[in-house]
């Protein structure tokens, strides 16, 4: 995902009800918010209704906006506290965990032909992140996917930023392996 | 390779980490240079690891669009507002000009319609005619739905069904409020519209335009089919929809996903009056030309074509200053005239998100130049 330069921006337009710059932010961080609710939650619909949750509560209160120093940050904690505040009334406290978070990674190659990927290979780096611890897979995601820094991902989970520079570290590692495996056997 | 844990190897994955989620400093960056030269062998997996760092992940823009319009939806008393019937015909597309306006909307709390800086002109409740002869039955009086899009603005609208119709800028749809979803659901496009068909083979949907009829079991696709343009169109994301041509009824052709028609537009003789689309007559004997072609999204940009309108995206390809003078009319509410006919025939291929018209201009000017000048409801270009 394209990192938006111009994030503050687009939250400058909502504050003025800019119904077009609100439209901008669902539809560009919809589907990764998605996917990290729904490492917790296991259920679409339940992960649908929180992160609308998340949007209308920025549409809510776009007149304080600017209060808000990072939105882009702002947007997951905030879906993180109402995913876990909806764990917690189902009874399934058991699920805000970031040792038990199920994180399914996006495709590593989306289009395999064109980055002259074989399919092989595209299926090895898959099942390499795949079987990534969760808490690493989670971590993974959130800094390549999401874009996230590293002081973000660890203000987010309330972990360090040496444990995340770790984590990220081991995912490497671990997806480097795998490609070497083929490499060695071509 | 056997020194796979030796520190300097923990070290380059540590490098090789910050460096791709850009977090490295310099040195950093300069001490995974040196490992890399020391370690030839790290180099694939280095290489193969920055590259697929770099892909971006797959959207669905129209499966986005469709839960952006549920999260709307859900919040509807948020976004939209009540408003009397006499003073919508006045409302016009919210753009950053006349943001004052779009705020004591809100603030009003009384708008009717959907309003991402789109508006619509709902007209509910007119009743028409339908006067020909021809295929469709003569019904006194009918309770005609109209939901007429004006130039510079687009909406999206909910049928009695649950199909969802995304309606581009110079449009109209007529559906029959007291037939539609009985045995048929049958709507007449003029213009460009984008359909989401819900499911129900029982109630087959079917679109009528000038020069052909679609027929539709529950499916996405969209079609294009402007009176003042040569050709119409058909095109096709997923399911299946079935064409059949005004001029040659017997032939039926079936698209597949990612297929589109193209057909003629144009009438062997010129019309002197504009005729309500139902009401075209079946068959002269003269044979439009069709063909079936494959979407294919453009290499650089990575959209359909077809489809760009839809994402709020003012997108051709390789297409005459003439043509794109008419979508320019559309997307901005200006009519365009080119005044200069040389320059009707040159192509130019553009990808316009939140531009303004002035700034669309200049960048097509950029390519092969002209002059233009932006009057208050017109655009010259010469």
């Amino acid at each position: 995902m394209k990192r938006l330069e111009d994030i503050s921006l687009l939250g400058e337009r909502i504050a003025n009800d800019d119904q077009l710059a609100y439209r901008q932010l669902f539809i560009h961080f919809y589907n990764n918010l998605f996917r990290f609710v729904m490492g917790f939650t296991r259920s679409k619909e339940l992960t649908e209704e929180i992160v609308s949750d998340v949007f209308i509560n920025v549409w809510r209160r776009r007149k304080s906006i600017e209060e808000i120093k990072n939105l882009k940050l702002y947007l997951y904690v905030s879906a993180k506290n109402i995913t876990f505040n909806y764990l917690k009334k189902l009874h399934r406290e058991n699920l805000a965990d970031l040792d038990a978070v199920e994180i399914e990674p996006e495709d590593p190659f989306s289009d395999p032909g064109a980055a002259m990927i074989t399919r092989e290979m595209n299926s090895k780096l898959r099942t390499a992140i795949n079987s990534l611890p969760p808490r690493c897979k989670l971590i993974f995601k959130l800094i390549k996917e999401d874009g996230l820094t590293y002081k973000e991902t660890a203000q987010l989970l309330n972990i360090s930023e040496s444990t995340v520079d770790n984590q990220l570290s081991i995912a490497l590692k671990k997806i480097g392996g795998a490609i070497r495996f083929i490499f060695r056997h071509n | 390779m056997d020194n796979q844990h030796s520190p300097s190897h923990h070290q380059f994955w540590t490098l090789l980490s910050k460096k791709l989620a850009k977090e490295a400093n310099p040195e950093e960056l300069q001490e995974l240079q040196f490992i890399l030269l020391k370690n030839p062998d790290l180099h694939h997996q280095a290489d193969m690891l920055a590259e697929m760092w770099q892909q971006e992940a797959k959207t669905n823009r129209l499966e986005d669009e469709a839960v952006y319009m549920r999260h709307i939806m859900k919040h509807k008393d948020e976004f939209f507002v009540e408003e009397n019937n006499e003073d919508i015909h006045d409302v016009e597309t919210a753009t950053d000009e006349n943001h004052g306006f779009f705020h004591s909307f809100f603030r009003s709390k009384r708008l009717t319609i959907f309003s991402f800086a789109l508006f619509i002109m709902l007209v509910t409740g007119a009743i028409y005619l339908f006067t020909q002869k021809g295929n469709v039955d003569l019904v006194a009086e009918q309770a005609i739905s109209s939901i007429v899009t004006k130039n510079g603005s687009r909406t999206k609208i909910v049928l009695p069904d649950g199909s969802q119709v995304w309606l581009n800028a110079g449009s109209n749809l007529d559906y029959n409020n007291s037939t539609f979803n009985k045995e048929l659901r049958e709507v007449s496009l003029n213009g460009e519209a984008y359909f989401d068909v819900t499911k129900n083979p029982e109630k087959p949907f079917i679109i009528h335009t000038k020069k052909m009829d679609i027929k539709v079991l529950g499916t996405v696709f969209n079609v294009r089919s402007y009176r003042d343009e040569k050709i119409a169109e058909a095109s096709l994301i997923k399911g299946s929809i079935e064409v059949t041509l005004k001029d040659r009824k017997d032939q039926k052709i079936i698209l597949k996903p990612n297929e589109k028609i193209s057909i003629s537009n144009e009438e062997p003789k010129t019309e002197k009056k504009p005729e309500k689309i139902t009401s075209v007559k079946a068959a002269p004997a003269r044979i439009p030309q069709f063909e079936v072609n494959d979407l294919k999204p453009n290499p650089t940009y990575n959209i359909i074509g077809e489809i760009a309108w839809t994402q709020n995206k003012l997108f051709f390809e390789d297409e005459t200053l003439e043509d794109i003078g008419l979508m320019i009319e559309r997307w901005f509410g200006k009519k365009v005239t080119i005044a200069n006919e040389s320059l009707k025939n040159v192509h130019y291929t553009g990808n316009f998100e939140n531009e303004t018209l002035e700034e669309v201009l200049l960048s097509l000017k950029l390519s092969k130049s002209f002059n233009f000048r932006i009057g208050n409801d017109n655009v010259v270009i010469y």
